[in-house]
């Protein structure tokens, strides 16, 4: 008899045991994955793991249009981007809490045709009353420089006073100018081809102008794009004049003198294009000469 | 997950059918050994039926395991992968303020933040609400009541919307400007003022009047500051004239001179700056 209570109590210090194992949740990690696929929605986060990957593809999508609209939005395309962060400490601006942390970025993108590449320090100074931020060092390559020498000018000054934006600002206009310069090169080259010359193609900062009736006068317009003290971009246009001595010696009113006078005035009057227009019409129209396209 | 529970359910039900059954049993039979006899069939079937339900659940664990191991391992390296792009397009979208220009996407169209510095200090920064719909419009914004955006939405708004903003960047960078140097002044250099620097909100008109120690002597000049073009952070304008009865002896005149020259071509703080070296300096050869 006692032997057959020991036996059922002995059952039943069993069943204690095992019943808890099957009334328990199967142990993580097996069944997490079926638990995800059925409530995708719950683990939608930033954690990892959590979130299912058709859902992170399409939050990167959102993006990635973000970016792409940013770009076009401001003509600046940021490519690559990294940063460091070190905070300095010492002890004696513990004792005065302050904070010091040094960033180092790294930036690399294109504004239309130029590329740039920028490795830039942030001081962050934290006291008690304020938070200072102040770019401690600037470094700007730029390419190509070869075409717009006029880079370097802008660049060494962003440099120099460590200005960042001034230096995306300048980059802007400059940009801005150097893509209506072509352009309006290239309007004046399909409108009078035979008197435009381009030697060093459209991007450049001349066009050579040849009347075609009188092939020993010729004309360059020289249009450079310079940046001021301020950063601000301003196109500086001249007029280069190539005239046979003859033609000089008969000249009594000193009129290829006071040409190239004479143009900047035309162009403050009429703006860039309607006095190269006018320039161009007056040059290209000579008795019997050739008449505009 | 209804799919594991239920058969972890059924074994319970059934558990429970047995518990009941063995209850009733022990209620009918009187005699303690019988019932201890049905008790110990009864229990042996409930602790039979519960530990082979436990090795098939322990079975079906470890092939699941097995199983979804290898699948696993690919899912998570291919979604580190796009996790890591997802994080490399964010830390981009962040670095856009280092342009000056920053912009994050609303239902209406975008929220434009235009960034200001001052050679090097990063500033206060504003932003640009706009709607994008056909014509463009600026629902809310931070600008300052003082700059001209009327007058710049209405000349690039719609015809130029790059232009517009980094015509708005020139402005505000410029107000950021002239204000750091005037506030720089008023905060480092308060000896050197004998009155208090009178500023508009826009920052663009200046006075105010200082004293200047040379070699033992002491002159007070007033300077008055006006920066015409909004766009600039150097004045247009300056001029500094003698304050007091006496005339001014030559050497002074040349001062008075140079200073109009200085504050025309360095930045107010800046100009300032020079004054303490040079007394420091003047000083030294003193003593």
């Amino acid at each position: 008899m006692d032997s057959e209570l020991a036996e059922v109590r002995a059952l039943e210090a069993e069943i204690a045991v095992l019943r808890p194992a099957c009334e328990e949740p199967p142990a993580p990690g097996g069944d997490a994955a079926s638990v995800r696929k059925s409530f995708p929605e719950i683990y939608q986060s930033d954690s990892e793991g959590w979130e299912s990957s058709k859902d992170l593809r399409s939050n990167l999508g959102h993006l990635e249009s973000e970016l792409l609209f940013l770009s076009t939005l401001t003509g600046i395309s940021i490519r690559n981007y990294s940063k460091k962060t070190e905070t300095l400490t010492s002890p004696e601006m513990a004792e005065k809490s302050i904070k010091k942390v040094l960033q180092r970025h790294r930036l690399s993108g294109t504004c239309h045709m130029i590329s740039f590449q920028l490795e830039f320090q942030i001081l962050e100074v934290q006291n008690k009353e304020n938070l200072s931020s102040v770019i401690t060092d600037l470094n700007i390559i730029m390419e190509p420089t070869t075409t717009y020498s006029e880079l370097s000018e802008f660049v060494s000054r962003a440099e120099e006073r460590r200005d960042l934006f001034m230096f995306f600002r300048s980059l802007h206009f400059f940009v801005e100018w150097c893509e209506y310069r072509k352009r309006t090169f290239k309007h004046f080259k399909e409108k009078y081809p035979e008197a435009v010359r381009l030697p060093e193609g459209a991007s450049a900062s001349y066009m050579r102008v040849q009347s075609t009736s009188q092939p020993g006068f010729e004309l360059v317009i020289v249009w450079r794009i310079q940046t001021d003290e301020e950063g601000k971009v301003v196109p500086k246009l001249d007029l280069l004049t190539k005239v046979p001595r003859q033609a000089l010696e008969l000249d009594k009113k000193g009129v290829v003198e006071t040409a190239a006078v004479g143009f900047r005035a035309l162009l403050s009057v009429l703006g860039i294009e309607a006095a190269l227009e006018s320039l161009l019409s007056v040059l290209c129209m000579e008795h019997g000469g050739q008449s505009p396209q | 997950t209804a799919r594991t529970l239920v058969p972890g359910l059924s074994v319970l039900a059934h558990l429970e059918k047995l518990e009941t059954q063995v209850n009733r049993s022990r209620k009918k039979l009187e005699e303690p050994q019988g019932a201890q006899a049905v008790e110990s069939s009864l229990g042996t079937k409930i602790r039979d039926k519960l530990r082979s339900e436990v090795k098939q659940r322990q079975a079906r664990v470890a092939v699941r395991d097995t199983s979804v191991e290898p699948d696993q391992t690919l899912e998570i390296s291919e979604q580190k992968a796009w996790e890591r792009k997802r994080e490399n397009v964010k830390a981009i979208l962040q670095a856009y303020r280092f342009t000056g220009l920053s912009g994050k996407l609303t239902s209406r169209g975008v929220c434009v933040c235009i960034h200001t510095a001052f050679e090097g200090t990063l500033l206060d920064s504003y932003f640009v609400d706009l709607v994008i719909q056909k014509p463009l419009r600026i629902h809310h914004h931070s600008i300052p009541a003082f700059i001209p955006l009327e007058e710049i939405s209405a000349k690039y708004l719609q015809t130029n919307i790059q232009h517009f903003l980094f015509s708005l960047c020139e402005y505000l960078n410029a107000y950021a400007g002239r204000k750091y140097q005037a506030d720089q002044l008023q905060r480092d250099f308060a000896a050197f003022l004998a009155g208090p620097l009178q500023r508009n909100s826009l920052c663009n008109v200046l006075s105010f009047t200082y004293k200047v120690e040379l070699r033992g002597q002491a002159f007070t000049f007033c300077a008055r500051l006006l920066y015409k073009d909004l766009t600039v952070t150097l004045p247009t304008d300056v001029t500094v004239t003698h304050q007091g009865m006496d005339t001014l002896p030559t050497s002074w005149e040349e001062q008075r001179a140079s200073h109009e020259n200085l504050f025309c071509t360095k930045a107010l703080h800046k100009v300032f700056a020079s004054f303490t070296q040079r007394e420091k300096l003047d000083m030294s050869l003193v003593h």
